[in-house]
């Protein structure tokens, strides 16, 4: 903060060297944030929202332990020998204030900004020693923690899945901070746009079509961009051994057992044998980031899961967001990691946990949300320059 | 300060020499994409004094005071607040800039009391001051009662007094006020007037656009009368009262008044109001004076006389006529 020349009158700045600035700074958003929570607090929807959210949350919990006392109960393995319904209720739950959290966020966010220019009250906080830095920070802070209010409900749910056993109580710091840092994201985004929106309905779609973006536009954009991420990967020939069992009389129809200084390497199940050879393969790769950007993945995938055990058996008691992070993980290994026999080596059942996934999705996030403060607070300077077309200032 | 204020002096280099005490404005110029709201514009208000800002609807008067209030940056020209220039600066610009905006602008779920101490947050007021700041200025815009009320139940009129508060409470040496009599009742007016006046003799710099221009009359010491985005005619109220204008007359007795105005040698038309009066054009105030003996001493019975149209009214008018 400049420093003033004059101070005959008292007046709003006084001088501050240093550290006080920060203070002040600090002051300042806490004061948008004290403003905004205030408002929010007093407006009845919140509160029949909140209701809503508990009474659809109990449902999920309620229905998902139905069904697996009714499957459990028919004699059915729902989950490959999960011990308890602990998992499932913990990631339905987990799942459901994820999908209802991103679905709840730009309401609180996405008309901050946009709302008090439509209403005449931006100009009059622009008008004070207020900064755009500030009226960012502290709209987002705001809408953040009001939305943290839907997690604290969903809380008791999560314990319960908990309780029913299978799972650390670990898991569910993981996973309220994971859901916490991805509302965050939403929240931060919701408040760039609005930001730069001249009107609240602009700027709330805005931001739904950029959560819809983030949760569906991620994976039709991998879908499609894997589709024409054809390479080649360096591999050479595969031999199942499964076929050595097989009558005398068939084996004409396969190839005959490599030599046994041909192969570069083996387990109990395949060969990889003779030259490498540049093999086309889909360079998953290389499209891999945009997957990660996907809020249900950054969460399944930073929620610890536990090794495959290496006993030899097919299936595992997989849930459904070790699903999601193994998958992930595979398709950002790439050909290299996951094609039979490329560099000559017999690729892993599961390429195991040696990457994390998320800090990539998590890392893109947060540039592109950064990116659009950024427009935002440049948006929010006075005295203003150049304006876009039809902005009313007051 | 006093009332008999030459006209501002003629905007030389504000900056250069001696810095201009109040806010002073020269060569602004501001267009948005094809519109030139405002294309050049110079304003003076010295400290002290109130300063009218007059114009026709659309003439780029809100404009100028969003560049005044340091939210708009021009085209072109320079403002210095107190000496200060709020492009270069303006935080400290803006510690010493009271503006109330024309539209209200008001949380509306937020009570008066509670808007008002989150602003004294905004200035960086000291905390420990805030509430009884706050009390103060709610006590002097005779809000105190509906102090603790939500601000959607104020009415337009209320909404515009919290508002004015609002522009008060850093106490600022520059205030801006855009229509701040719009929606007030009677009393509030004179209690608006009052509140300026007051303002003005602590010595801070005022600015106020309005169209009630007899309103005008009575707060204001100069104006600036603007147009088509540019200022049109600077003058002072005493310079403006001094001009002639045309004065209403009635009389009980309509034929005696006329043959004596006919003797005096005063020109007159007939009045357009519902009472029979004529219209009396006359130079000066002392001109009008002289009539009024004059009439008395013929023995017509006046009933009234005064000023037609106020003294802004009657340039304002003049104006137009400049400016097609």
């Amino acid at each position: 903060m400049t420093t003033l020349q004059n101070s005959s009158a008292p007046r709003g700045a006084e001088k501050e060297p240093g550290q006080g600035a920060l203070r002040r700074y600090i002051d300042g958003v806490q004061a948008v944030v004290g403003m905004e929570l205030r408002q929010r607090l007093r407006s009845r929807g919140w509160y029949i929202m909140l209701g809503i959210w508990f009474a659809l949350i109990w449902l999920v919990t309620a229905l998902t332990w139905i069904s697996w006392k009714a499957q459990s109960g028919m004699g059915i393995d729902p989950g490959f020998g999960v011990p308890g319904p602990g998992p499932l209720i913990f990631e339905a739950v987990c799942a459901f204030v994820l999908l209802f959290g991103l679905l709840v966020a730009p309401a609180f966010s996405a008309n901050a900004i946009s709302g008090d220019r439509s209403a005449g009250t931006l100009a009059i906080m622009q008008v004070t020693l207020l900064r755009p830095g500030q009226l960012l920070w502290g709209k987002f802070l705001a809408s953040w923690i009001v939305s943290m209010a839907f997690l604290v409900v969903s809380v008791p749910f999560l314990v319960f899945g908990i309780a029913q056993g299978g799972l650390g109580a670990g898991y569910i710091l993981v996973a309220l901070l994971m859901l916490a840092v991805q509302l965050g994201v939403v929240c931060a985004l919701g408040v760039g746009i609005s930001a730069l929106a001249n009107r609240p309905l602009f700027s709330i779609v805005v931001t739904y079509l950029a959560v819809a973006a983030l949760v569906f536009g991620t994976l039709i954009a991998f879908g499609l961009g894997a589709m024409v991420s054809n390479g080649t990967v360096e591999a050479n020939q595969i031999y199942y051994k499964g076929m050595e069992q097989y009558p005398e009389e068939e084996q004409g129809m396969y190839p005959p057992v490599p030599s046994r200084v041909d192969i570069t390497d083996e387990n109990d199940e395949f060969a990889c044998f003779g030259p490498l050879v540049e093999q086309p393969a889909t360079r998953t790769d290389r499209v891999a980031w945009l997957l990660a950007m996907n809020p249900f993945v950054v969460v399944a995938d930073a929620i610890p899961y536990p090794d495959r055990p290496d006993d030899g058996r097919d299936y595992y008691p997989t849930g459904m967001f070790q699903t999601v992070s193994e998958g992930a993980r595979y398709v950002q290994a790439g050909p290299e990691a996951t094609y039979q026999c490329a560099g000559g080596k017999v690729a892993p059942d599961s390429i195991g946990q040696q990457m994390p996934f998320w800090p990539l999705g998590l890392g893109l996030q947060m540039l592109v949300t950064a990116g659009l403060l950024a427009l935002g607070w440049r948006a929010l300077r006075t005295p203003a320059g150049r304006l876009a077309k039809g902005t009313r200032i007051a | 300060m006093t009332e008999n204020q030459p006209p501002p002096p003629d905007p030389g280099r504000p900056g250069l020499t001696e810095p201009f005490n109040g806010l002073s404005a020269t060569g602004l110029a501001r267009s948005f994409g094809e519109v030139h709201a405002v294309v050049n514009m110079d304003l003076q208000a010295p400290a002290g004094e109130v300063t009218a800002l007059i114009g026709p609807n659309g003439a780029g008067k809100t404009t100028l005071l969003l560049m005044l209030a340091s939210l708009l940056a021009p085209d072109q020209g320079s403002i210095r607040v107190m000496g200060i220039d709020p492009a270069k600066d303006p935080a400290a610009a803006r510690a010493r800039i009271g503006w109330m905006p024309d539209t209200l602008g008001v949380w509306e779920s937020l009570t008066a009391r509670e808007i008002l101490t989150t602003m004294g947050r905004f200035y960086h007021l000291p905390k420990a001051g805030i509430p009884a700041r706050v009390a103060e200025l709610l006590d002097k815009v005779n809000l105190a009662g509906l102090a603790d009320q939500k601000a959607r139940v104020l009415s337009r009129g209320q909404q515009q007094r919290l508002s004015l508060a609002r522009a008060l409470l850093h106490d600022p040496d520059v205030l801006l006020l855009d229509e701040p009599a719009s929606g007030l009742d009677p009393g509030s007016r004179i209690a608006l007037r009052g509140i300026l006046r007051s303002l003005a003799a602590e010595g801070k710099a005022i600015v106020v656009s309005s169209h009630v221009l007899a309103e005008l009359d009575e707060i204001a010491d100069g104006a600036v009368f603007v147009n088509q985005g540019r200022t049109v005619l600077r003058q002072s109220v005493d310079q403006a009262a001094a001009q002639g204008r045309r004065y209403a007359i009635t009389s009980l007795d309509p034929a005696a008044l006329a043959a004596s105005l006919a003797t005096l040698g005063v020109e007159f038309a007939p009045g357009a109001g519902r009472r029979d009066s004529v219209l009396a054009s006359i130079g000066s105030e002392t001109e009008a004076a002289e009539l009024l003996r004059g009439l008395v001493a013929a023995g017509v019975p006046v009933s009234s006389f005064g000023p037609a149209t106020g003294a802004l009214e009657e340039s304002y008018l003049s104006m137009e006529v400049e400016q097609p």
